[in-house]
């Protein structure tokens, strides 16, 4: 496995498990999925530059677009969430539970 | 040129480290704009100016600005820093977990497999990614309508979101 590649998966297997084991606030969630998302560019971005294939950098683009449509869903669901619940601790959402 | 991609590449992994063990979101978002620029030093350094300046200017000094007022919804009088218990354990588990498997996986990676090697045939400063990006906007462009499209519809599902009186998710509690 070349460094890169060593650098972008273990990047991206961190953002996971800081997304899995979120503890307090709804919004280091959403930076975990930030993460994620962050390190999907430069994956996509050094695919480019290192295999040479110069016609697929319009990709890392179309991702970095939609992936500003899902951070700003995420942060309007956390606005919601601050609104009605009065913060945005993960233990006011509770109305689900048994 | 060994050195700056070896820290680049450590502090992009590093960082997120930081931004994954989840101490308080303030903490997490200057853990994130560290992984960003750290990142973007990568980039530039296998010789992609277009989209490191793309990741900084869109996503830093968009996205994460966005985020960084957002974490003003997440205030509390004592904010959890990396020193603090569970976060040092968690940030102290994911370490051991990165440096497990560099160990494991790091066989070839001698010095010379960190320098990224880059050739020219003619005298020119067209490069690859800049004229790919271009193809955005040629052979390219149902994709680019479709961005624009879903980037519509994510202002109008934002606007439902937070919509509040009768619709939408806002109730008065």
């Amino acid at each position: 496995m070349t460094p890169t590649h060593f650098a972008f998966s273990t990047t991206f297997l961190l953002g996971l498990m800081g997304l899995a084991s979120h503890r307090t606030h709804l919004l280091s969630a959403l930076l975990c999925l930030e993460g994620m998302m962050l390190s999907l560019f430069i994956a996509f971005s050094l695919w480019t530059l290192q295999l040479d294939s110069s016609s697929f950098s319009a990709s890392p683009m179309i991702l970095l677009a939609l992936s500003a449509c899902e951070a700003s869903a995420g942060l309007a669901l956390l606005v919601a969430t601050a609104r009605t619940h009065g913060s945005d601790h993960l233990q006011t959402l509770n109305l689900l539970q048994c | 040129m060994t050195l700056l991609m070896y820290l680049l590449m450590f502090s992009w992994i590093f960082a997120l480290v930081a931004v994954a063990s989840n101490p308080s979101p303030y903490f997490a978002a200057l853990g994130l704009v560290v992984v960003a620029g750290s990142g973007c030093g990568v980039l530039i350094a296998h010789g992609g100016p277009f989209l490191s300046l793309v990741l900084f200017l869109i996503y830093l000094g968009g996205m994460l600005v966005v985020f960084a007022y957002s974490a003003a919804l997440a205030a509390e009088p004592h904010p959890e820093t990396w020193g603090s218990g569970p976060v040092l354990i968690y940030a102290m588990v994911y370490l051991l977990g990165v440096v497990g498997a560099a160990v494991l996986v790091g066989g070839g990676w001698y010095e010379t497999s960190w320098v990224p090697a880059d050739e020219l045939s003619e005298f020119s400063m067209f490069r690859g990614d800049m004229g790919g990006v271009a193809f955005m906007y040629s052979s390219g462009g149902g994709m680019l309508v479709i961005g624009a499209w879903v980037l519509l519809l994510t202002l109008f599902v934002v606007l439902e979101l937070t919509r509040g009186l009768s619709r939408g998710t806002l109730r008065a509690v």
